[in-house]
Formats: structure tokens, C-alpha cells, sequence
């Protein structure tokens, strides 16, 4: 099955230069932005605030920002989203109800993350009273998070082989134990690649915060989630929308630093996933 | 895994913990649901309140989208346009290389460059959209306009690629497993009747993995219909109808955006618009998203049979 393609196979050389063509785009634009990035990235960069004037702007508080909707969303999300997931698959009786609400969850996953930031601006920003606050946006993001993390932590678990459920309450396991000593950890490493997968989708996201009302020059870091509203991603945006060059090169130090922090995210799921792994075998 | 040893706690204890975890876990459960409850009711309530005020034959058909304006108007044609304009021609880029790149990796790829392949692809599926805007707005577009130096700052063309670039890890994902669920046997047997390979792949892989890869298809075009950073940057924030590639527009998503930029105040029909729009926006993903999984789960249903 893994020949190379032949010369009379015009569909092979037709499907290999495809794969060129993506890895060329790729390259291309990793070149683009780690070049524009380097005119700026220096260690002022990261702990500076930003500002009107390019030449002393930075990210400090763009960066705490991400931080702190990032806990927001972790506590919030998380342990809301893993439980639902948990008296769905192993408590509630499998009825219309319980259907519709998995169908629900895996749609509203697909729906685009900019409706949440409306939806969170009416509730969160207007109706509640938080205002455009770093509150405001962590609750929004956990609402875009949670049917991500209710849907992939239901996979992971319906995964987990009956045999183990049947075998433990067999053994006269109670409910709970069984969910805590089996289905959890044969679960866990499929919950934790949802959560971060859930977490990615988060760091990311601007559409919905640039709803909210984001502050884009921030002169000092957030101290608490009723600090206004700031992030990368919107602080991204707002230096792309800038025509000048030099917050261009700003925008690209900034997009570096999410990229980078989002691989070192995924990174360490993956690596506690892989030793999760190792461990239930 | 080893069982834990009993703890020594007495019966009556135990239960008391069941019962407690149980009414935590049904809690978690009612907190999303109402959740996500909320986020239906917010949209539907002013989407509502909107459609009171507008008939929905008047939304769709007058073709002029100003709702801030000192007479508003509001209809969503140039948006709804817009939007599908960005989607096909995002899917003019991607549908073909992707699921080129898909049949590639199924198919002709050794393991190392397969591999490079995928770790490359899913690289791609993590970058956040804002970043692909900025690549759009400050390298695409500047090099389009040494190609054609007419096109306009904010353009069409422009957001098509980029979104394209953006739902390619999509497409590639989803139609190689669509691909691998094909049985070998009947590509064996394409191959043993002697038909070359580019044969086997055109008349037998890919017509037995439509399904999945029809699937594909429908969830990649659900993400760049909702694609919303791209478009606000690289096609401008300018409601208009036209055909032209090289001129901006505006699509559903990107007017959503504006209600962070501007001020409309709750309870006015202004504001009430941005909902219309949201439900719009809302009932087209939610549909194609949901035909998009229920071929999925049909494909791996056949072929698990």
C-alpha cells in the first residue's frame, strides 16, 4: 500500500504535489510570521504594556489576560463538563431526554464561537452586570468550552470496555466506586485530550471576546477577573488593524507567543496523556 | 488497574456518599444544561423580539444592510451573499488539495513522511483564526497586489485562500479517516484484477468513502461559513453585494463583530439585529453540522457491519 506512485499514475503525482503544495503554504507561513516576529520579540517585549507608540509596546497584559480566562475556563468548564459527561454515561437511564442532550452538546460545538460572544454580551456584559470584565469573558468561553468538554469526556468514557463496569459491580462495587477506580482512570486519558482540545479552543478565541468590548491599550497587568477585558487574540487584532508596518511586526511577536503557548500546552497533554496511557496497561 | 481495598467506613456512611456524589454529579448536569439552555433562549428571545418588529419576508429580501443607520435598513441579502461567496470560494482551495493531500497520505505516503504529514496538518488545525487573519491582511493580500495591483486593501480573494488555509486540516483529518475505514480487501482486489492504482483510487477507494468524505466536506463548510477573524480582517467590515473577488465584503459573522465596536444599547432594534443575524447564522452551521455528523456515524455504521 506505500509504493511510491508510479509515472503512468497521474492520480498519485496529482495527490503528491497537493501534499507539497500544503507543506510549501506551511513553511511559507511559519516563515512569514517568525521573520515579521523577529523585528520585535525581545524580553522588554514580554513584559511591557502595550501602547500607541510601536516602538514600546508590549504584551504583559495581553498575556495575563489569557492566563486568567484560561483558569476561569478550567474551573468553571471543566469540572461542569466532566461531570455531565460522567451522570450522563453512568447514572441517568438512557431516555429521549439524555439523547437530545448529546445531540444538542455535539452540535452546539460545531456552531461558530462569534454567537457565543453575542449571547455572552446579553447575558454576562449587559444582563448580569459584570461588564466588559475578564469575568465576563471567562464565563463566556466556558460556555464555548463546555460542549466540547461534555462531548469528548462522553466518547472517552463510552469507550471504557463493559467488561470492566460488569466485572466491578460484580464484585459488588458501588456506583461511585466504579466510576472512580475504573471508569475514571481507563477514561482519563481521553478526557484530558478533550480538555485539551477544549483549552486550544479557548486561548484562541477573539471573535467572541471582541464582542464582549475588549481594551486594547492596557497600561498595566490584571489583577483580578473584574479587570476590563484583555487577551492575545484581541490584542493580536487590534495591532493586524493597524496599518503601519511596525505594529504588524507587533501583532506577529504577539501571534508567536500564542503559538508557542499553545504547543507547550499540547504538548504537556500529550505527554501526560502518553504516561496516563502507560499506566492503565 | 488494581481494585482499591474496601475502606472500613460502615454501610450507612457509604450510601450517604453515593447519594451526595450522585446529587453532585445531577447538579454539574443541571448547570449546563441550563447553560446551554440559556444561550437558545438569549437567541431566540431577541431574535424574536427583532422579527416582531421586521417581517422575515422584508430581512430576506430587501437587499440593503444598514441597521445603524439614521433609517435603518435590514435586509440580510448582501450578509447571507457574502457569506456564501466566502465559503465557496474557500472551498475552491481546499475541498480539492485536501482531499488530494487525504489520498496521498492513505495511499502513497511511507510512514516518516505521512507522519511529517499529519504533525504538519494538526500544527494547522491549532493555529487560532486571528493569527491566519494577520497572515491574510499583511502577507497574502500585499503579495495579491503585485499581481494585480487594481485589488482593494480589503478583499474577497484574499479571505477565500486564507479561510480555505484554515479549513484544509479539517478536510485533510476527516476524509483520511473516511479513506482508512475502506476495506483493504476490495482496493486488493481492484489492484489483483489489474487495474493500475490510479484507477483503484478514482473507481473504488473514493466511491466507497464518499459517505465520510461527503461528511467531510459538510463540517469543513460549517467551520468557514462561521469563520469570523479572517473575514473581518482580510474582507473588511462593508456590507455590499458584488461579484468582483478583488473588492471587500461582509459576511454574517463579521457583523457580528461589530456589536463590541459599537454601542447599541439593549432592548433597541438595532441591537435586537445582531440576534436576527446570530439565528441566521446559528440555524445554517447547526444544520450542515449536524447532517455533517449524522453521515458520519451512517458511514462508520455501514462499514462496521
Amino acid at each position: 500500500m506505500t509504493r511510491p506512485p508510479s509515472r503512468r499514475d497521474p492520480v498519485g503525482t496529482a495527490c503528491r504535489v497537493a501534499a507539497i503544495a500544503l507543506l510549501v503554504v506551511f513553511l511559507v507561513f511559519t516563515a512569514y510570521l517568525g521573520y515579521t516576529a523577529s523585528q520585535v520579540v525581545n524580553i522588554d517585549f514580554l513584559r511591557e504594556a502595550s501602547s500607541g507608540v510601536a516602538v514600546s509596546a508590549g504584551i504583559g497584559p495581553a498575556l495575563a489576560g489569557t492566563i486568567w480566562l484560561l483558569l476561569l475556563t478550567a474551573v468553571l468548564a471543566l469540572p461542569i463538563g466532566i461531570g455531565t459527561a460522567i451522570y450522563l454515561e453512568e447514572y441517568a437511564p438512557r431516555t429521549r431526554v439524555t439523547a437530545v442532550i448529546e445531540s444538542v452538546a455535539a452540535n452546539l460545538a460545531g456552531i461558530p464561537s462569534v454567537i457565543y460572544g453575542i449571547v455572552g454580551l446579553a447575558l454576562f456584559v449587559r444582563a448580569l452586570g459584570m461588564g466588559p470584565s475578564i469575568l465576563a469573558g471567562g464565563c463566556t468561553l466556558a460556555v464555548l468550552a463546555l460542549p466540547v468538554v461534555i462531548v469528548s469526556s462522553r466518547t472517552a468514557i463510552r469507550g471504557v470496555p463493559e467488561g470492566l463496569r460488569l466485572a466491578a459491580y460484580g464484585l459488588g462495587a458501588t456506583r461511585w466506586q466504579v466510576v472512580r477506580n475504573q471508569i475514571l482512570p481507563a477514561a482519563g486519558p481521553g478526557i484530558l485530550a478533550g480538555c485539551c482540545a477544549a483549552f486550544t479552543r479557548t486561548a484562541g478565541a477573539a471573535a467572541p471576546l471582541l464582542v464582549l468590548g475588549t481594551a486594547t491599550f492596557m497600561s498595566f497587568a490584571p489583577q483580578t477577573p473584574a479587570h476590563p477585558l484583555t487577551s492575545l487574540p484581541t490584542q493580536i487584532f487590534a495591532w493586524a488593524t493597524r496599518s503601519q508596518e511596525e505594529f504588524a511586526a507587533l501583532a506577529a511577536g504577539a501571534a508567536l507567543l500564542l503559538l508557542l503557548l499553545l504547543l507547550a500546552m499540547n504538548l504537556v497533554g500529550a505527554l501526560v496523556v502518553r504516561r496516563l496511557n502507560g499506566a492503565s496497561r | 488497574m488494581m481494585p482499591r481495598s474496601v475502606s472500613g467506613a460502615g454501610t450507612a456512611s457509604r450510601a450517604a456518599g453515593e447519594r451526595l456524589v450522585a446529587h453532585v454529579l445531577l447538579a454539574c448536569t443541571a448547570v449546563a444544561v441550563v447553560a446551554l439552555a440559556a444561550v437558545l433562549a438569549v437567541l431566540v428571545r431577541e431574535a424574536g423580539l427583532f422579527f416582531a418588529d421586521v417581517s422575515p419576508w422584508r430581512f430576506l429580501s430587501e437587499i440593503t444592510w444598514a441597521p445603524a443607520a439614521a433609517e435603518p435598513r435590514f435586509g440580510v441579502l448582501p450578509l447571507l451573499v457574502g457569506t456564501v461567496q466566502i465559503a465557496a470560494g474557500a472551498a475552491v482551495f481546499a475541498l480539492p488539495a485536501g482531499l488530494m493531500t487525504a489520498v496521498y497520505l492513505d495511499q502513497y505516503a511511507g510512514g516518516r513522511t505521512a507522519r511529517l504529514l499529519s504533525g504538519v496538518t494538526a500544527l494547522m488545525a491549532g493555529v487560532p483564526t486571528v493569527v491566519y487573519g494577520l497572515f491574510a491582511l499583511h502577507f497574502v493580500t500585499p503579495a495579491l497586489r503585485v499581481l494585480w495591483p487594481g485589488i482593494e486593501a480589503f478583499n474577497a480573494l484574499s479571505a477565500c485562500m486564507v479561510v480555505g488555509l484554515m479549513i484544509l486540516p479539517t478536510v485533510v483529518v476527516l476524509s483520511r479517516e473516511a479513506l482508512e475505514s475502506v476495506p483493504a480487501p476490495l482496493l486488493d482486489a481492484g489492484l489483483a484484477l489489474g487495474a493500475p492504482k490510479g484507477r483503484v483510487v478514482t473507481r473504488v477507494l473514493l466511491p466507497a468513502a464518499s459517505g465520510g468524505v461527503l461528511a467531510a466536506v459538510l463540517i469543513a463548510m460549517a467551520r468557514a461559513v462561521g469563520e469570523t477573524m479572517i473575514v473581518t480582517l482580510a474582507a473588511g467590515n462593508e456590507s455590499r453585494l458584488t461579484w468582483s473577488p478583488f473588492e471587500g465584503l461582509q459576511t454574517l459573522t463579521a457583523f457580528l463583530t461589530e456589536l463590541g465596536m459599537g454601542d447599541a444599547a439593549t432592548g433597541t432594534r438595532e441591537f435586537q439585529a445582531f440576534f436576527a443575524v446570530g439565528a441566521v447564522l446559528f440555524v445554517g452551521t447547526y444544520g450542515i453540522h449536524m447532517a455533517g455528523r449524522m453521515l458520519v456515524s451512517r458511514s462508520v455504521g455501514r462499514t462496521g457491519s
